[in-house]
């Protein structure tokens, strides 16, 4: 029904009133001069002034605004559907391993970034080496195979299985030999799954290989008492450590967990409780562990057995023939140290780092004089990360010579490089049918076999490792397969017929053995990374002494060859080891902990001898060996190396490595000579020199600390009267004024404590600290014009002793003749975090301040780089970008492409060019822990928060945390007598407390 | 103007016979007003190539990085500031020149305050241009000021010694610009007088409507006094600003009180240097030996004795209180400067800035024009070398020993340092072409009191003593611009 209301909206309507009519007509109530405007009159009128400059402001805003075109968006596209257990920002982390230790990866929307100790596990729980920090890289290594090949031709993998199942087939047919060459291999799915291989294959064998080799020790314990195997080492258990030539914090066997145990004995908790042990180093080169020890005694090569030989005798009364005679220091010593040794009988340990069969036989003997097995040796629980047997790599080689061996497969082993005689190698491959390589990359190997089948990254593979007795961890991926790359146990299975797939297969030989009578499942073992199964107890053992006279024998006749010419040692860097990651810029970058070389290996040389040799610093030395392989190196002045000798790191040399480590340095593995069985890492060479001059790339070219209280340091038995001595404190003594206004700090306070007597010197806080907070690798010219940008680094000083005292001045230690006494210590040194950082007060726009918790923070969009504050930095740890490190053809070793980028923590900005930086102390890891625990409502705890560099320290030499909390560790350590502060009297406040180093030498 | 006499025991500021208010400006618009003859051409493209030289390495460098530089973690700057402080030191002849003597009513400035100018302006273009090449990233230099920003309350440190050098130098060079620009103003008015056509034009934008008159004199003086007032203090400020870049720093070698006056010293005899260096050649070339006399000369390297000696007793001063301090690491900075591996460039500065300029007590050297100006130039390559070690060796080896290092200058180093000196004298060049090179009104002001003409009209008339007419005379025999026959006339008559 229609409504015949009408509403009128006021008196005019309702009246109608005429003016009220005339305007209703139009639509707006004033009138808009349209037809004005657009009549012809109106168009062609001039434009007035001001109209001309309203049209020119809105023209031009109008232009303006159009021209603003929005930033392009590159590729940040978010999950279509996203996975349930990912949070992009919020990091997961899962537990795999990597060379038998136990690891947290952290991942981030799906990638891997970085690889942390997992804190649950038994051994090394803390700290990992640099290499499995590193490893990360290898992941996104661009220099990786995409898929495998077959003939240097780009392959599927069903065309390569069906040649190798036809190779498999003619050769079983033929009752030729198959033969898996390997690296060790204590996974025990893999060993199942090659079990199943050669149930298949019967003429299918496993060589073991390693190229630096334990086969000496495995063979030793195999005479003296019928195990032939490594044993597990507790210097933990230790109160004395008598090492002659191992390097066993560094690189022999198993470094991180040695640097665990044994500096448990020797840091501030040990100190506190007035415990420290004695460490004596008998050896050639000065090695990471000869850098630690308490007291070091330069020997040769050659004087390794004969100085063994003494300390047998000096420990048993025996007088067996051959003992040394010709050191009259290490003599000295050596009366001293088997006291040492007799009084700690049980508590005692002697390790030895030759290869050999009779010295290691010898070094049994010893420990077993001194009560070692079962307490400081574990042979019950013995390790399986080293099984190689050199032997049988020699047999094989002869085998396939014969034309025995139809078809071999090469995992993670890469003769043609680092076998010492690759001739021979090369004429046994001849000879063979087929041959395959594991290798994710076209190695100095695979890329002269007939296949290359690229095996998973461990980080993209299923797996599990038994590194020791009783002792299993697992493998699991963390990422999808980048390249179409299969795993290698995968790829045996499905040649041997099975079908099944490998994360099957693992899951079941766990089930079935390992977590057999156990309450766990396969899922608990996923979320914890690791099982103890069937430990034994350690026990002692005994040991035939008759043999001895004909160990000693040997022993003098490998010494009498040894002792001509030079005496060359080979051994492994820290950071590089044997080269198997030699295309890693991380660790190319990481300076020697010793030498602070990077990039290079190099014949170290005392800088005496150097001297009489007639070569100095960037010369060039040609090293013939008396295989007659020769090659030319720089020289490195080494104080420390023992007169006569040299050492040279193998590891380098690489030729198809990749990218990064193309021809870096040279390949020492032909000086490796096969004797008594074992491949011995010493041999000798004659010396000439080079013509032409070459400079090592070093991040530290000034050795000593020049007298300053930079560095302070004790000993043990003035600790004991003392623990503050020689801490120099300071501000006791001092009034201090103040410029500046004192701030309250209510809430947190950051702050470090720094340990010199645990600090080894390794230097995996650095390449820990590269990963988390995407610190560009340089290379090696940057290096030499002094611009690595590695935020925290290790200083490493030397003070040169004769005659009882220590020289650390450049213009005395000039005038000393002898550079064979050597003590060292190691300082890791980064940003201060000074309360009065003199950096502060200098930057013109304060892209450097403080902030309330007492960090020293950079805002590099701020900084537009004047270096003021670099130069300001009393401690020089401020690091400049001064190229486009990741965007910069010239840097092409590191992330100058998108694939490698997936490395970067997302959670720190990459630098620009021309942009400071610095150690932050991961403030995205205080801010992700201050936020994790006000997401859980509750307050912050005291280990929480860990730091890239701490918690890479397997030595727990930096200890991180808030001063405000009385009760943290952090604040424990920093009231320790033995803090004091570097350049305290300068008045910057700096927040990181060095605790002194303590040495426990013999009191004179 | 002054039409008082001037004791003839005053030595003449102008020489020559006939020289006339028209002569004055005939001699010195010489170069303006004609085409530049051959030795000209040949300093300009030399120098246009050094300019070159500067544009494409400072290019290389922005493109770049700053890792072109030889710089690294431990020296920060080296080449770049050194030459900075070098150019602002050389400046400060200029300033002082223009505006101390100008108070101190020293007339025989009138003659070289032009040119001396000039060369400050260009000095602190050259140091400026290193200000913003040094930095990292160069297109932000505009940060260094407090300008209001997008991004909030975002403000510039005023802590650091590097917001005051930016606030120093730019006052300095606008004051400096506005001094010069000041005096320029009757010159030019004369240029555009005698032009014509485009030229007249150009000119007559240039003299900002000149006058002439009474009125505009008298404004002219009166301005000159109080920029002269406002620039004495910056001849002092500017230099002890820069010099604190380094001493409020913490780096031993640097931190150090002794500072702000040693700098400002350095910086005059530095730039006294220059001075002589420029203006030896310029008043041979075009043939000012008649305004710029032998008194000038002689009294500048009076001046660079003076401050040489001053800075000497600086360097000497600070080895004593560094041994005086007990500071280890003071010691050890100074032991490094004299034996260390830069002991080279620390001894080149001690021949050059301490030894070379006491030769100058020798009225024989001191009068003598080729060694003026050879030592002219050793000083400033000692004035260079003193900042290279003031910088360089104080920072390469500092406390922590482990981060010693070395720094070696890379082609782009040099390039820019050699181009900075191209860049100058492209400069100075254009301007002697463009600009009159002496102040024409200014000596102009001279010539009926402190010319030689106007001394020998008073021996000829006779009255005066025969002492010191003699005296007179002897003080004549050093002049290059004198010959024997015009000492001899004054004999005669």
């Amino acid at each position: 029904m229609d409504s015949n209301k009408n509403y009128w909206k006021g008196l005019e309507e309702l009246q109608q009133t005429p003016a009220f009519v005339n305007k209703n007509k139009s639509e707006f109530a004033e009138p808009i001069p349209v037809e004005d405007v657009l009549n012809e009159a109106g168009l062609s009128t001039k434009t007035p002034r001001r109209d001309f400059l309203k049209a020119l402001g809105f023209g031009v805003g109008a232009v303006t605004l159009a021209a603003c075109n929005r930033t392009p968006v590159h590729k940040a596209v978010p999950y279509l559907i996203k996975p349930e257990e990912v949070t992009p920002g919020i990091p997961n982390f899962y537990a795999s391993s990597f060379n038998g230790q136990s690891v947290l990866v952290r991942t981030r929307e799906g990638r891997p970034i970085l690889l942390e100790a997992n804190p649950a596990a038994k051994g090394l729980n803390c700290g990992t080496d640099a290499s499995t920090q590193a490893s990360v890289l290898d992941l996104y290594d661009m220099s990786k195979l995409k898929g495998p090949k077959f003939h240097g031709t780009d392959t599927t993998w069903d065309e390569l299985d069906t040649q190798v199942v036809t190779a498999l087939e003619a050769a079983n047919a033929a009752g030729k030999q198959i033969r898996i060459v390997s690296s060790t291999i204590n996974s025990p799915s893999a060993i199942a799954a090659i079990a199943r291989f050669t149930e298949k294959y019967p003429t299918a064998q496993l060589v073991e290989v390693d190229t630096v080799s334990y086969s000496g020790i495995i063979k030793a314990n195999q005479n003296s008492f019928g195990k032939a195997v490594v044993p597990h080492y507790r210097f933990d258990n230790a109160d004395v450590v008598v090492s002659i030539a191992a390097d066993f914090l560094g690189t022999w066997l198993s470094g991180e967990e040695h640097t665990q145990q044994y500096i448990s004995n020797r840091d501030y908790k040990s100190l506190k409780k007035g415990k420290m042990s004695r460490h004596i180093q008998f050896e050639g080169g000065l090695s990471l562990t000869g850098t630690n020890a308490d007291v070091r005694i330069a020997v040769k090569p050659s004087e390794e057995g004969p100085l063994l030989i003494a300390l047998y005798n000096e420990i048993t009364g025996n007088t067996l023939a051959g003992a040394l005679s010709s050191n009259a220091k290490a003599q000295t010593a050596l009366k001293l140290v088997a006291q040492e040794l007799k009084q700690a009988r049980g508590k005692a340990v002697v390790v030895a780092g030759a290869n050999d069969v009779a010295i290691q036989t010898l070094v049994n003997a010893i420990n077993v004089a001194l009560e070692s097995y079962g307490a400081t040796i574990d042979l019950d629980n013995p390790s399986y990360q080293f099984k190689g047997n050199d032997e049988a790599f020699a047999s094989f080689l002869a085998e396939a010579n014969r034309g025995a061996v139809d078809v071999a497969f090469f995992l993670n082993s890469n003769p043609l490089y680092d076998y010492y005689n690759t001739e021979v190698v090369k004429e046994a491959l001849g000879k063979i049918k087929f041959k395959l390589s594991f290798a994710d990359r076209e190695d100095e190997t695979a890329s002269e076999l007939d296949a290359i089948a690229p095996n998973h990254n461990f980080l993209e593979s299923w797996g599990d490792a038994h590194p020791r007795g009783g002792y299993y961890t697992i493998v699991q991926p963390t990422i999808n397969p980048v390249y179409n790359t299969r795993q290698v146990e995968h790829s045996v299975l499905l040649w041997a017929g099975e079908k099944t797939d490998y994360y099957a297969f693992v899951k079941n030989n766990w089930e079935q053995h390992i977590l057999a009578g156990s309450s766990k499942t396969w899922k608990d073992v996923l979320q914890t990374g690791f099982e103890y199964k069937d430990e034994q107890p350690a026990t002692a053992y005994s040991f035939d002494f008759s043999v001895l006279g004909n160990v000693a024998n040997a022993i003098v006749t490998q010494s009498k060859g040894l002792a001509k010419d030079v005496e060359v040692q080979l051994y492994q860097s820290v950071a590089l080891k044997d080269g198997k990651q030699g295309n890693n810029a991380y660790l190319h970058e990481l300076p020697d902990p010793v030498s602070k070389v990077t990039w290079d290996n190099y014949a170290a040389l005392n800088p005496k001898f150097a001297e009489s040799l007639g070569l100095g610093e960037n010369s060039l030395v040609e090293v013939e060996g008396e295989n007659g392989y020769s090659v030319i190196l720089p020289v490195l002045m080494q104080p420390g190396q023992a007169m006569g000798s040299v050492s040279i790191a193998i590891g380098y040399g690489r030729t198809k490595a990749g990218k990064a480590g193309n021809n870096v340095g040279q390949n020492a593995y032909p000086f490796v000579r096969l004797a008594n069985g074992t491949l011995q890492f010493n041999t000798t060479a004659k010396l000439s020199k080079a013509s032409g001059s070459y400079e090592l790339a070093q991040t530290q070219t000034h050795h000593t600390i020049e007298g300053r209280n930079v560095i302070r340091e004790t000993t043990f038995a003035k600790y004991k009267e003392n623990p503050g001595h020689n801490a120099g404190k300071w501000t006791d003594s001092h009034k201090t004024y103040d410029l500046w206004n004192k701030y309250e700090q209510p809430g947190h306070k950051w702050v470090m404590a720094i340990d010199l007597n645990a600090c080894t010197g390794c230097g995996s806080c650095i390449v820990a600290c590269n990963i988390e907070n995407n610190i560009p690798v340089v290379g090696r010219d940057e290096v030499r014009r002094r611009r690595e940008m590695h935020w925290i680094r290790i200083d490493r000083y030397y003070a040169i002793e004769q005659d009882g005292a220590a020289y650390t001045k450049e213009d005395d230690i000039n005038r000393l003749d002898d550079f064979e006494n050597v003590s060292v210590v190691h300082q890791p040194m980064l940003c201060q975090h000074c309360a009065h950082a003199p950096c502060e007060t200098v930057c013109p726009v304060l892209a450097t301040v403080h902030s309330s918790e007492g960090l020293n923070h950079m805002a590099y969009n701020r900084c537009f780089g004047t270096r003021y504050c670099a130069n300001n930095c009393p401690y020089k740890v401020r690091r400049f970008n001064w190229f486009n490190y990741w965007n910069d053809s010239r840097f092409d070793n590191y992330l100058n492409n998108e694939f490698t980028q997936l490395v970067l923590n997302p959670d720190v900005v990459s630098r620009s060019r021309g942009v400071m930086e610095k150690c932050s102390m991961c403030i995205q890891r205080i801010q992700a822990g201050k936020l994790k625990a006000k997401m859980e409502k509750r307050p912050l705890k005291d280990g929480d928060i860990k730091l890239a560099c701490s918690s890479a320290c397997s030595a727990n030499a930096i200890i991180f945390g808030d001063a405000n909390d009385p009760e943290s560790e952090v604040s424990k350590a920093l009231r320790n007598e033995r803090v004091y502060y570097v350049l305290e009297e300068i008045n910057v406040q700096p927040g990181i407390g060095y605790m002194t180093k303590v040495r426990n030498t013999y009191e004179a | 103007m002054s039409s008082h006499n001037e004791s003839i025991l005053r030595e003449p500021l102008i020489t020559g016979k006939d020289i006339t208010y028209a002569k004055i400006t005939d001699d010195i618009l010489l170069p303006v007003e004609n085409k530049p003859n051959k030795a000209w051409w040949i300093g300009f493209i030399m120098a246009a190539l050094g300019a070159l030289l500067w544009v494409g390495s400072v290019s290389y460098t922005f493109w770049t990085g700053i890792g072109t530089w030889g710089l690294n973690k431990t020296v920060g700057w080296a080449w770049d500031i050194t030459g900075f402080v070098w150019w602002v030191g050389i400046g400060h002849a200029g300033t002082l020149i223009s505006a101390v003597l100008l108070l101190f009513r020293q007339n025989w400035r009138n003659s070289i305050n032009r040119s001396a100018e000039a060369m400050t302006i260009f000095a602190v273009i050259c140091a400026a241009t290193y200000v913003v090449s040094h930095m990292g990233r160069p297109w932000l230099a505009y940060w260094i000021f407090p300008l209001p920003n997008q991004f909030g309350s975002l403000w510039v440190n005023f802590n650091s010694p590097l917001v005051w050098d930016a606030f120093a130098i730019s006052t300095y060079f606008t004051v400096s610009l506005v001094f010069w620009y000041c005096g320029l103003l009757p010159d030019i008015s004369s240029v555009r007088d005698r032009a014509a056509g485009l030229k007249r034009r150009i000119y007559s934008i240039l003299s900002f409507g000149w006058s002439g008159s009474v009125k505009t004199w008298q404004r002219f003086e009166i301005v000159s006094l109080i920029l002269a007032g406002i620039s004495t203090p910056l001849v002092l400020s500017v230099h002890t600003i820069v010099s604190m870049d380094f001493a409020t720093s913490v780096i031993p070698g640097w931190h150090t009180t002794i500072f702000p006056p040693y700098f400002v010293a350095g910086a005059i005899f530095s730039g006294f240097a220059m001075v002589q260096t420029l203006l030896l050649v310029m008043r041979k070339v075009l043939n000012f030996e008649n305004y710029i006399t032998m008194f000038h000369i002689e009294s500048m390297n009076k001046i660079i004795m003076v401050t040489g000696s001053i800075v000497g007793i600086a360097y000497l001063t600070e080895l004593f209180i560094a041994w005086y301090s007990g500071s280890e690491y003071e010691m050890y900075a100074f032991a490094n400067r004299i034996a260390g591996p830069y002991a080279w460039a620390y001894w080149a500065m001690m021949t050059c800035n301490v030894i070379s300029p006491q030769l100058f007590w020798f009225k024989k050297i001191r009068t003598s024009i080729p060694i003026s100006w050879v030592l002219s130039i050793v000083v400033n390559i000692g004035m260079w070398f003193e900042r290279f070690v003031i910088i360089v060796t104080s920072l390469h080896r500092d406390y922590i020993p482990s981060s010693w290092a070395m720094f070696y200058p890379t082609w782009v180093d040099v390039g820019i340092f050699v181009g900075s000196i191209g860049l100058f004298f492209t400069l100075f060049l254009l301007f002697l072409r463009f600009l009159p090179g002496i102040a024409i009104a200014e000596v102009k002001l001279l010539l009926k009191s402190a010319s030689l003409q106007q001394k020998a009209k008073l021996i000829k008339e006779g009255h005066l003593d025969a002492g010191e007419v003699t005296y007179f005379k002897n003080s004549l025999t050093k002049y290059d611009s004198v010959t024997d026959e015009e000492i001899k006339e004054l004999e005669t008559k």
